[in-house]
C-alpha cells in the first residue's frame, strides 16, 4: 500500500494476483492492524471513535454497492432498501427468537441477498437507465411493504428495538467497544471483497461489465453472474443494515430511504468505481465531509457571517460542496480518489528521479 | 517503514492530545447545550424557522446575564434528517460536555433513545418521536416535553366534540400521512370512536403528499364526514387545505395536527384569506403577543438590527422558543438545586423533571414534567384562522387524557 | 348507481388533470433524453429553482409578467450553462456518470438555491382565483386546469416544432444518429445545448404552475420523483408519450386511491404507478410510444 517497488518483476499469474505483491505489503498490513486495533482505540477520544464507527459501517455498504456498480456495471438505486431488509430480518430474529448477532447478521445478509436477486431480475432484460429506474421502484416498493406489514415492521411505529450485541456475556455497549465490533466486520468485508474480485467470479463480473457479449461468447453465463452480483451486493447491504441496527439499537425503515441509496452511490463515485480502496476512501470521505466543513466553518466562518446566518450557510455549503464534488470527480477524475492515490504513488515510485 | 510508523504514531498522539485538550478547554462559567436541526433535508421548512427561535431565546437569556450566572453556549448541528449525522452530532455534544440536547426528527430520535440512556444525557423531542416516550420510566432520558401524537389525537377528538355538540352517530375522517408518525394516533382515535360512538374512516396520503385529489374526492364526495382530522407533513397540509376548499368542504370542520398548522402551510395554500376557519392544534403559543417575544424584538433593536423575518412565522418560531425556554428552565432548576454549582447532565435531567408552573406568559402550557410523565401532560391549544390571522379558539387543555394514559400504561406493560 | 358513476367520473377527471401536470414535468425530461440521451435526475430541482426565481421577482413588487419573463430567461441561461459546464465534458461516458452528475446538480441546487433565493415557504399567487371550475358533475381547482392547458399547449408546440421547424428536424437528426447528423453539417453540440435550454423553458412553466399549487420552498423539488413512472410508461423519448404517460399515471393513481385504498388501508397511490412501471419495463421496456431500440440484454 505505502511501499515503493523499483520495478515489475512478476513472472507468474499467481504473483500478479497475490494479495500481498511484496513482503513489505504484508508488513504494512500488520502495521495498520496494530494501529487500528491497539493504538487508535487507546489514544483517540470517543467522539472520533464514533465517527470511525460510522465509517466502518459505510465501508461495508459501499463495498457491496461497488461490487454491483463498479465491478459488474449494473446500476442500483435500491441499496438503502436492501439495508432495511437486512435490518428488519435481524431485528425480528433477535427480538422474537432471541438469536445472538452472529446468527442474525448472516441471516439479515442472506434475506437481503434473496430480495436483491428478485429486484435484480429486471437486469436480465434491461440495463442502464431502465435498470436504474427499476431498482428505484424496488426501493419504493420495499419501503411500502415494510410500512404496511406489521409482521415485518413490528407495529405502527415500524421500528424494532434490539439490545446491544454481546459475545459470551460481553456487551458491546459503548463507542469504544462497538469500535471493535464494527472494525471486525469492516475488515472481514474488505478482505472478502479483495478475495472476491481476484477470484473467478470477480473476473467474470468485470467481463460482464466491460463487454457482455464477449463475456457470453467466452462462456460466462451472464444471467447467472448478474444475479450473483445483485445477490452479493445485497448481502453486503443487508449486513450493513444489520450493523446499523445494532449500532443504533433500533431497526427503522425511515433510516434507509432513497437518500441513503444516493449517498452510497456518491461514495463509490467519489472513491472510485471498481476499486476496493476506492470504496474505503469514498465511504470515509462522504462521512467526513460534512463534519470537516462544519468544523472549518465554526472556526473560520465567523469572519464572514453572523452567527444567525451561519447555521444556514453551513448547511447550504455542505450540500453544495457535496454536489459540486460529485460533478468535479465525474468530470475531472472519473476514477475517483482511488486514482488520485495511485497518481501520488506512481509519482513517488520514481521519486526523486522522475525522468 | 519505521519512519512511517513513527510519523503515524506522532500524528495519532497529537490528535489525541488535541482532543483531550479541547475537552477541558471550555470556560468555567459556561454551559453547553446541543441542538440538532434540519436545515437542508425534507423538513427544512420547519428547521429553518424553529432553530432560529431556539437560538434567539438563548441569546436573550445570555444578554440578560445568563442562567444564575452561567452563560449558555449552543452548539447547533444540522443532521439533514439523516440518522448517521445525528449520531455524530450526539457524540460531538457529548465530547463538548453538553448537559442536554435538542433532538430533531423521528427516526433520529428512535436511533438515539438508547444512546441517550447509555450516556445519561437528556434529549428533547417536541412534537416528534414516539408517543410511548412520554413514559419516563421506559425512556428515562427522552423528553417529548410537548403533546405527543397520541395527545394530539385525543385533543382533536375533544375539539370535534365541542364543535359538533355530540359525537354520537357522527362521521369523522382521519386524513393522514402514510408513515409511522401518521399512523401513530390510530389506536387512540379508534378507542375514542368506540367510546364516543362516532364512525371513523382513515384516508392515507403517501409521501411526499403533493397531490391528494382522489382522497379528498373520496372524503367529500362519498364519505361526507361531519369532521375531518388531518395529520400531514411537508407541503401536504397546504395541498389538503387547497383541495378541501376546492371541493367546498367547510374548513371550520377541519382540525390539523401540529405539523400542518404553521403560517407557512396556510400561506402556501393561498393565504390566510383562503383558509378562513381552518383549525390548528398547537403545542406552543402563537403570535407575537408574549412578553418573551417582545423581549427578543427589543434585544434586536438594542443591537441596532431589525428582528429577523423568521419571527413572522410565529407558530414554528415560538416552538423553538418553547424548547429553548424549557431547556433553560431545566438548567436553572439544576443549578438552584446545587446552590449555584455547575450541574452534571444527570442533574439537569432531574431539573427537567422538576419543571412546573412555568408558562412564559402563556407561550408555554401549564405543564408539569415529572419523573414518570416526560410529556408534561400533553397540553395543546387550538388556534383558528379568523379574519386573516390565527386566533386562539380553545386555550390550553388536555383532550381525553384518561385514554392516553390507558395506552401509555398498556404500552409500558408490553415491554 | 348515479352517485357511483359521478364519483368515478370525478376521480377520472381529477386524475387526468393531475396527470397532465405530471406530464409538464416529464416533458422537460423527455426533451433532454430525446436529444442528448442524458438522464436528468435534477428535473424536480429545475422546477424548484424556477419557482424560487418567480417568487423572488414577485417579492420585489414586480408584476407577474416580469416574473415570467425573468424566469424564462434565467432557466434558458441555466440550461445552456449546465450543458456547457457539466454535461458536455461527460459526453460518451457511461450512463451512471450522467445520472450521478445530475444528482450532483440536484444537491447543488438544493444547497445554494434556498441560500441565495430565500429559504422560507412563499406563496405564488396567480390571477386565476380559487373558485372551483365545474366540469359536468365534477369540479376542478383552476390551477389544475391551467396546468393541464399548459401541458397540452406545450405538447402541441413541441409536436409542431419537431415535425415542421428546421431546428426541430435537425434535433431529431441529432437524436437519431449523431455522427450522420454531424456529417450533414449539423452542429450537434449546439443542439444539445438547445435541448437543455428547452428543458429549462418547460421547467420554468412547471415551476410557476406547481409553485402556485404547492407554494414554493425546497420541497417543490419532490415533484421530480413523479417523472419516472410517467416517462417509462410513455417512452423515454416520446413527447406524446410523456403526455399520455402522465394521463395514465394520474388516472391510475386516482383510481387506486379511490377504489383500492379502502380495502388495503390506504397508501396504494404511490405504489400503483411503480408496479405499473415495473410491468411495463418487463413487457415493453421502450414504453408505449418509445423507439424500439432499447439496449436489451
Amino acid at each position: 500500500m505505502f511501499h515503493r517497488e523499483s520495478g515489475v518483476f512478476k513472472t507468474t499469474y499467481a504473483a500478479d494476483m497475490a494479495l500481498y505483491p511484496l513482503p513489505i505489503a504484508k508488513w504494512t498490513m500488520i502495521a495498520l492492524a496494530v494501529i487500528f486495533v491497539l493504538i487508535v482505540p487507546m489514544m483517540v477520544h470517543e467522539y472520533y471513535l464514533s465517527i470511525l464507527n460510522l465509517i466502518f459501517i459505510a465501508i461495508v455498504g459501499a463495498l457491496g454497492l461497488n461490487i454491483l456498480v463498479g465491478y459488474t456495471g449494473q446500476i442500483s438505486i435500491g441499496h438503502g432498501a436492501f439495508m432495511s431488509v437486512g435490518a428488519y430480518t435481524a431485528a425480528n430474529l433477535a427480538v422474537k427468537l432471541g438469536l445472538p448477532f452472529w446468527l442474525t447478521l448472516p441471516a439479515g445478509g442472506l434475506m437481503a441477498a434473496l430480495i436483491g436477486v428478485v429486484v435484480g431480475m429486471p437486469s436480465l432484460r434491461i440495463k442502464g437507465l431502465y435498470l436504474a429506474i427499476a431498482t428505484l421502484a424496488g426501493q419504493l416498493i420495499i419501503e411500502w411493504t415494510i410500512n404496511r406489514v406489521p409482521a415485518i415492521s413490528g407495529g405502527a411505529q415500524a421500528s424494532i428495538e434490539v439490545d446491544r450485541p454481546s459475545l459470551f456475556g460481553f456487551a458491546f455497549n459503548t463507542q469504544g467497544r462497538l469500535y471493535f465490533f464494527l472494525l471486525f466486520f469492516a475488515v472481514i468485508a474488505i478482505v472478502a471483497t479483495l478475495n472476491l474480485v481476484r477470484s473467478r467470479i470477480g473476473r467474470a463480473f468485470v467481463a460482464v461489465r466491460d463487454q457482455d457479449i464477449a463475456a457470453e461468447i467466452i462462456g460466462i453465463n451472464i444471467y447467472r453472474y448478474k444475479l450473483l452480483a445483485f445477490a452479493i451486493s445485497s448481502f453486503y447491504a443487508g449486513v450493513c443494515g444489520v450493523l446499523y441496527t445494532y449500532y443504533f439499537g433500533i431497526a427503522n425503515y425511515e433510516q434507509f430511504q432513497l437518500i441513503v441509496s444516493i449517498d452510497y452511490l456518491a461514495m463509490i463515485i467519489i472513491g472510485g468505481l471498481g476499486s476496493v480502496l476506492g470504496s474505503i476512501l469514498g465511504a470515509t470521505f462522504v462521512t467526513l465531509l460534512p463534519i470537516v466543513i462544519r468544523i472549518f466553518m465554526e472556526n473560520v466562518g465567523g469572519l464572514f457571517f453572523t452567527a444567525a446566518e451561519m447555521a444556514n450557510v453551513i448547511s447550504g455549503l455542505r450540500l453544495g460542496v457535496f454536489g459540486g464534488l460529485i460533478i468535479f470527480f465525474l468530470i475531472v477524475e472519473p476514477e475517483g480518489l482511488n486514482r488520485l492515490w495511485r497518481n501520488i504513488r506512481s509519482y513517488f515510485r520514481v521519486w526523486p528521479f522522475s525522468y | 517503514m519505521t519512519r512511517f510508523v513513527r510519523s503515524v504514531l506522532g500524528v495519532a498522539a497529537t490528535t489525541a492530545t488535541l482532543a483531550l485538550g479541547a475537552g477541558q478547554a471550555f470556560a468555567q462559567k459556561e454551559v453547553v447545550f446541543g441542538l440538532q436541526c434540519d436545515r437542508t433535508g425534507p423538513t427544512a421548512n420547519v428547521g429553518t424557522v424553529l432553530c432560529p427561535g431556539y437560538q434567539d431565546y438563548i441569546a436573550l437569556v445570555n444578554s440578560k446575564g445568563g442562567v444564575e450566572g452561567y452563560k449558555i453556549k449552543v452548539l447547533e448541528i444540522d443532521n439533514e434528517y439523516k440518522v448517521p449525522p445525528a449520531i455524530e452530532a450526539h457524540e460531538r455534544f457529548k465530547k463538548e460536555g453538553a448537559v442536554l440536547e435538542g433532538l430533531y426528527g423521528t427516526p433520529q430520535t428512535a436511533a438515539l433513545n438508547k444512546k441517550l440512556e447509555e450516556d445519561k444525557i437528556l434529549g428533547t423531542s417536541p412534537g416528534f418521536g414516539t408517543s410511548p416516550a412520554a413514559d419516563g420510566k421506559r425512556f428515562p432520558y427522552t423528553f417529548p416535553i410537548a403533546a405527543s401524537y397520541w395527545s394530539q389525537g385525543g385533543a382533536a377528538v375533544a375539539f370535534a366534540k365541542e364543535k359538533l355538540g355530540t359525537l354520537k352517530g357522527k362521521k369523522i375522517a382521519y386524513l393522514f400521512y402514510d408513515n409511522p408518525a401518521g399512523k401513530e394516533p390510530l389506536p387512540i382515535l379508534e378507542d375514542l370512536a368506540k367510546a364516543e360512538g362516532f364512525e371513523l374512516r382513515t384516508f392515507a396520503v403517501p409521501a411526499p403528499g403533493l397531490e391528494m385529489g382522489a382522497q379528498i374526492l373520496d372524503i367529500t364526495g362519498r364519505y361526507k364526514p361531519d369532521f375531518i382530522i388531518t395529520h400531514l407533513f411537508g407541503r401536504a397540509p397546504s395541498v389538503s387545505i387547497k383541495e378541501l376548499k376546492g371541493k367546498g368542504f367547510p374548513l371550520s370542520k377541519v382540525v390539523a395536527f401540529v405539523w400542518g398548522s404553521s403560517e407557512a402551510d396556510i400561506i402556501a395554500a393561498g393565504g390566510m384569506g383562503t383558509a378562513e376557519g381552518y383549525n390548528t392544534i398547537q403545542f406552543a403559543g402563537v403570535g407575537k403577543d408574549f412578553p418573551v417575544i417582545k423581549d427578543i424584538e427589543a434585544m434586536y433593536k438594542a443591537q441596532g438590527k431589525q428582528p429577523p423575518k423568521e419571527m413572522d412565522s410565529t407558530v414554528l418560531y415560538n416552538r423553538g422558543v418553547l424548547v429553548a425556554a424549557l431547556h433553560v428552565e431545566a438548567l436553572r432548576n439544576a443549578i438552584k438545586a446545587k446552590n449555584g454549582a455547575m450541574p452534571t447532565s444527570e442533574e439537569v435531567k432531574k431539573g427537567m423533571e422538576a419543571v412546573k408552573g412555568f408558562t412564559l406568559g402563556g407561550l408555554v402550557p401549564p405543564m408539569a414534567i415529572t419523573p414518570t410523565d416526560h410529556e408534561g401532560g400533553g397540553w395543546v391549544e387550538v388556534w383558528t384562522v379568523k379574519g386573516g390571522k390565527l386566533e386562539r379558539t380553545k386555550a390550553w387543555f388536555q383532550g381525553n387524557r384518561p385514554v392516553i394514559e390507558k395506552h401509555l400504561a398498556a404500552d409500558a406493560s408490553k415491554s | 348507481m348515479g352517485e357511483d358513476l359521478e364519483f368515478f367520473f370525478a376521480l377520472m377527471l381529477s386524475g387526468a388533470s393531475i396527470g397532465l401536470m405530471y406530464s409538464l414535468i416529464a416533458l422537460g425530461f423527455v426533451l433532454v433524453y430525446k436529444a442528448t440521451d442524458a438522464i436528468n435526475f435534477a428535473q424536480g430541482e429545475f422546477v424548484m429553482l424556477a419557482g424560487m426565481v418567480v417568487v423572488t421577482v414577485l417579492g420585489a413588487e414586480a408584476p407577474l409578467i416580469a416574473g415570467v419573463v425573468v424566469v424564462l430567461l434565467v432557466m434558458v441561461g441555466f440550461g445552456f450553462g449546465l450543458e456547457r459546464v457539466v454535461l458536455r465534458p461527460l459526453l460518451g461516458r457511461p450512463v451512471v456518470a450522467v445520472i450521478m452528475a445530475t444528482i450532483g446538480v440536484a444537491a447543488v441546487l438544493r444547497g445554494w438555491g434556498p441560500l441565495v433565493l430565500g429559504i422560507e415557504t412563499r406563496a405564488l399567487p396567480l390571477p386565476i382565483g380559487d373558485e372551483p371550475i365545474n366540469i359536468g358533475p365534477a369540479t376542478l381547482p383552476p390551477i389544475q386546469v391551467l396546468g393541464a392547458v399548459v401541458a397540452v399547449l406545450f405538447f402541441l408546440v413541441f409536436s409542431w416544432f419537431f415535425k415542421k421547424s428546421r431546428m426541430g428536424v435537425a434535433m431529431r437528426a441529432v437524436a437519431d444518429n449523431q455522427q450522420v447528423a454531424q456529417a450533414m453539417g449539423i452542429n450537434v453540440e449546439r443542439y444539445f445545448a438547445l435541448a437543455w435550454a428547452m428543458a429549462g423553458i418547460v421547467s420554468a412553466l412547471g415551476g410557476i404552475v406547481w409553485g402556485a399549487m404547492l407554494g414554493v420552498d425546497v420541497q417543490l423539488a419532490l415533484v421530480g420523483l413523479k417523472v419516472f413512472p410517467v416517462v417509462i410508461l410513455g417512452g423515454l423519448d416520446s413527447i406524446g408519450g410523456a403526455l399520455i404517460g402522465g394521463l395514465i399515471i394520474g388516472i391510475v393513481e386516482s383510481l387506486a386511491a379511490g377504489y383500492l385504498d379502502p380495502y388495503v388501508g390506504g397508501g396504494t397511490k404511490d405504489f400503483a404507478p411503480y408496479v405499473l412501471m415495473i410491468l411495463v419495463l418487463m413487457i415493453r421496456p421502450y414504453g408505449i410510444f418509445g423507439r424500439r431500440q432499447i439496449e436489451r440484454v
